[in-house]
C-alpha cells in the first residue's frame, strides 16, 4: 500500500501513530525531522512519484482552518476548509494537486485533536454555524482505514448541530458512516464526471456504478448526500454523455432527498498548469487551447457557455433550483 | 548478462574506488572509456557509465558534476545515477547490503531521503563521516560519499532516480583496519543479482520519464532549418508536444512543410492551426 513509511521524529509516540507502524510494521519504516523534509523537494517528481507513494506520518503547525476560496461553497454561511491529509490515492490526471506539490506522497497530519480544537474554535466565532469542508487537498474517505477521519470528527460535528460538515470525496469507503449513527449536519458529496471523461481521465478511482452504490446506501442508511458535477470538461460528444449520466444517477438515488447538487468547470491557477504540462506534456488534456482569466486558467472553447447551459438546462429537469448551485 | 540488453539503460554508475569498480566492469560488460581525462571511465552500448571518482565527499561531487554537466550539453534526456560502494555497520554482516532510504550528512547533520520506487529490496540508513568510522554508533551504513553524492546529482536528475546502494565490508567484528581489499570485487560481485535489478529498475523508470517527454523528431528538423530565439525554441516544444498528444503529427508536418517565412511566422501558424482543430 505504501512503498515507505517516513515518521517526523515529534508524533513518533503518539498513539494514533504507534497503531499505525504496528499494522504496517511489513513496510520499511524512516524516521524524519519535518516532514518538508521529505515531501515537496525541488528535485521531486509527482508522476514519477504516483508510481508508489509513501505515507508520511507529521503533524500540522499554523492554521488548521481555512476560509474557503470564494464561490466554494453552496450558501452564503461562512465556509472554512481543513485537510487532515495532503494529496490523494487516486490519480485523476486534471487534478490540481498534481501542479500544487512537486510529490505525491500522502501527508497525514495526525494531530487530530488540534484540528479538532481549531474547529470548534471557528464554529464558537460562527455562533455555532459555518460550513467546513474537508477533501481539499485530498480525498477524505479514500484512506478511511488508515486514517480513521471519520471515526474522529463525526463526533465533533454531532456536538454542533449548527455546523455543517461536507465530506468531499469518490471514494466508495463508505464503512465507516454505515455503522455510525447519522450525523445530520454532515453531507458526503461524491464528485462525478461523465463515463467518458472518468475512463480517460480518473485513474484509480471507483466506477461510477461503484460509487452511485455507495452513495445510495448511505441515502437508506439516512445520510444527507450531495453530488458534485466537477470538474466539467466539454467534449466533441454534445450531450449525450451527460444525458446518460444524469439518468444513471437520478434513477438510482432519492432526488427529493439529495443535499445539493452543484457543476463547476475545468479551472486551475496558472501556475499549477505550468508544472503539470511539464509533468505530462503528452497528455491530451493539456494540450487543448487554453485561456487564462484573472490567474485561472480555463479550456478555451467558443461554445462552453452555451453548452454548459444545456448542461444545467438538463440538469435543472431532475432536480430543483433550489437544490443547484454553480461553482465559480 | 546485462551486456545483451536490448533495451537502453541510462543510468550513471559513480564508485569511490577502483575496486568497487573492477567487479562492475564484468558484470555490466564495461569498456574503458578513452575519451574522459579526468576520471577514469567505462561505458558500454547499452548507455550504462561507470565513473571512478575518488575517496571522499569533494571527490564525487566532482566527478557526478563533471559528468553531470557533460551529459547535460549532449541532449535534455535525463539519466539516473547510482552510488555504489563499500561501507561499514555496527552489526550488519559482512557482504549484506542495501539501498540506502535515508543518507545523512554527520558533518552538517541534514538528511536527504531518496525516494523508494523500486520494490524488493533492502533498506536502510547511510551514514556520510568524514573520516572512516570505527564505532559505529547508529544503525546505519558508514560511509564517505553518499550524502555529496546524492545532493549533487539531485542537480542533474530527479529524486526518485539518484540512489545509493551499499554493501557492508566491516563491522565491529572484523574492523575497518583488518579488511582484506582485494576482497572488495568479490563482495560486489556477490550483490551481482542486485545490482542488475536495481539497474533495470531505474533504468525503466528513466526510460518511461524520458519517452513521455520525447519531442516529435520535425522539431529537430524545424531547429536545424530555421534560426530561432531561446523563448522561440520553448514556444516551438511546446507546440509539437501539443501536436503529439492530440495526435496531430501529420499536421504538425504538414504546416512546417508550408515554408514559413520566418521562426514568428511558423509559431503563428502552428499555434492558429492547433487552437482551430483542438478547440472544442
Ligand atoms: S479524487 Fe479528487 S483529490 Fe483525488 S486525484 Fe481525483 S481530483 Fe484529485
Amino acid at each position: 500500500m505504501f512503498s515507505t513509511i517516513y515518521i517526523e521524529e515529534e508524533v513518533l509516540e503518539s498513539e494514533r501513530v504507534k497503531a499505525l507502524l504496528d499494522r504496517f510494521s511489513q513496510v520499511p519504516q524512516v524516521v524524519c525531522g519535518r516532514y518538508g523534509e521529505v515531501f515537496n523537494r525541488k528535485s521531486q517528481n509527482f508522476r514519477l512519484q504516483k508510481k508508489a507513494p509513501a505515507l508520511i506520518l507529521a503533524k500540522k503547525h499554523g492554521k488548521k482552518v481555512l476560509a474557503a476560496p470564494s464561490g466554494y461553497g453552496y450558501n452564503d454561511s461562512k465556509s472554512y476548509y481543513f485537510s487532515h491529509m495532503l494529496n490523494c490515492v487516486y490519480d485523476c490526471r486534471y487534478c490540481f494537486l498534481q501542479g500544487m506539490y512537486s510529490s505525491a506522497n500522502y501527508v497525514l497530519f495526525v494531530n487530530f485533536d488540534d484540528f479538532e480544537e481549531a474547529i470548534e474554535e471557528k464554529i464558537k466565532e460562527n455562533n455555532g454555524g459555518g460550513v467546513y469542508y474537508s477533501g481539499y487537498d485530498c480525498d477524505s474517505l479514500a484512506l478511511e482505514p488508515v486514517s480513521n477521519f471519520c471515526r474522529h470528527f463525526l463526533p465533533v460535528f454531532r456536538r454542533h448541530p449548527n455546523a455543517e460538515l461536507e465530506i468531499r470525496t469518490k471514494s466508495t469507503q463508505v464503512r465507516c458512516l454505515l455503522d455510525t449513527e447519522v450525523v445530520s449536519n454532515c453531507v458526503i458529496a461524491m464528485s462525478f464526471t461523465t463515463s467518458e471523461a472518468a475512463q480517460q481521465w480518473e485513474h484509480k478511482v471507483p466506477s461510477i456504478e461503484k460509487r452511485l452504490e455507495a452513495l445510495h446506501k448511505l441515502q437508506l442508511a439516512g445520510w444527507k448526500v450531495a453530488i458534485r458535477f466537477e470538474p466539467l470538461i466539454l467534449g466533441s460528444e454534445g450531450m449525450a454523455p451527460y444525458e446518460s449520466l444524469f439518468t444513471q444517477i437520478f434513477s438510482k438515488l432519492d432526488v427529493q432527498k439529495l443535499h445539493s447538487v452543484s457543476s463547476g468547470l475545468f479551472r486551475m491557477p496558472v501556475d499549477f498548469h505550468k508544472r503539470i504540462v511539464k509533468l505530462y506534456p503528452d497528455e491530451e488534456l493539456y494540450a487543448r487551447p487554453t485561456e487564462t482569466v484573472d490567474g485561472m486558467i480555463a479550456l478555451k472553447s467558443a461554445h462552453e457557455s452555451s453548452h454548459l447551459l444545456a448542461i444545467e438546462k438538463l440538469l435543472l429537469s431532475y432536480v430543483s433550483s433550489e437544490q443547484y448551485y454553480r461553482c465559480a | 548478462m546485462i551486456e545483451n540488453a536490448k533495451y537502453p539503460m541510462p543510468v550513471n554508475i559513480v564508485v569511490a574506488h577502483g575496486l568497487e569498480a573492477k567487479a562492475l566492469i564484468t558484470i555490466l560488460g564495461l569498456e574503458r572509456d578513452q575519451a574522459s581525462s579526468e576520471f577514469m571511465e567505462y561505458s558500454n552500448s547499452t548507455m550504462l557509465r561507470l565513473i571512478v571518482s575518488g575517496m571522499g565527499k569533494e571527490a564525487i561531487a566532482a566527478a557526478v558534476s563533471y559528468l553531470g554537466k557533460r551529459q547535460a550539453l549532449e541532449g535534455a534526456e535525463i539519466r539516473a545515477w547510482l552510488n555504489i560502494g563499500i561501507a561499514g555497520h555496527r552489526d550488519a554482516p559482512i557482504g549484506s547490503a542495501w539501498l540506502g532510504n535515508k543518507i545523512t550528512d554527520k558533518g552538517s547533520g541534514t538528511s536527504a531521503y531518496p525516494p523508494q520506487l523500486i520494490e524488493g529490496f533492502q533498506v536502510g540508513s547511510v551514514v556520510t563521516v568524514e573520516e572512516p568510522e570505527t564505532l559505529y554508533p547508529l544503525t546505519a551504513a558508514y560511509e564517505m560519499e553518499a550524502s555529496a553524492f546524492y545532493a549533487e546529482a539531485t542537480k542533474y536528475s530527479t529524486a526518485e532516480l539518484v540512489q545509493v546502494f551499499k554493501v557492508i565490508s566491516d563491522n565491529l567484528e572484523n574492523p575497518i583496519s583488518e579488511i582484506d581489499l582485494q576482497t572488495i570485487p568479490d563482495l560486489i560481485a556477490a550483490q551481482a543479482p542486485q545490482i542488475i535489478s536495481l539497474i533495470n529498475g531505474m533504468s525503466e523508470i528513466a526510460v518511461g520519464h524520458n519517452s513521455s517527454q520525447q519531442l516529435p523528431s520535425c522539431y529537430h528538423e524545424i531547429c536545424s532549418k530555421i534560426h530561432l530565439t531561446v523563448s522561440q525554441q520553448l514556444l516551438l516544444k511546446r507546440l509539437c508536444q501539443r501536436y503529439k498528444a492530440l495526435g496531430l503529427e501529420d499536421e504538425l508536418r504538414r504546416v512546417t512543410d508550408l515554408n514559413a517565412s520566418s521562426a514568428r511566422q511558423l509559431i503563428q501558424q502552428l499555434t492558429e492551426c492547433i487552437d482551430r482543430i483542438s478547440e472544442i
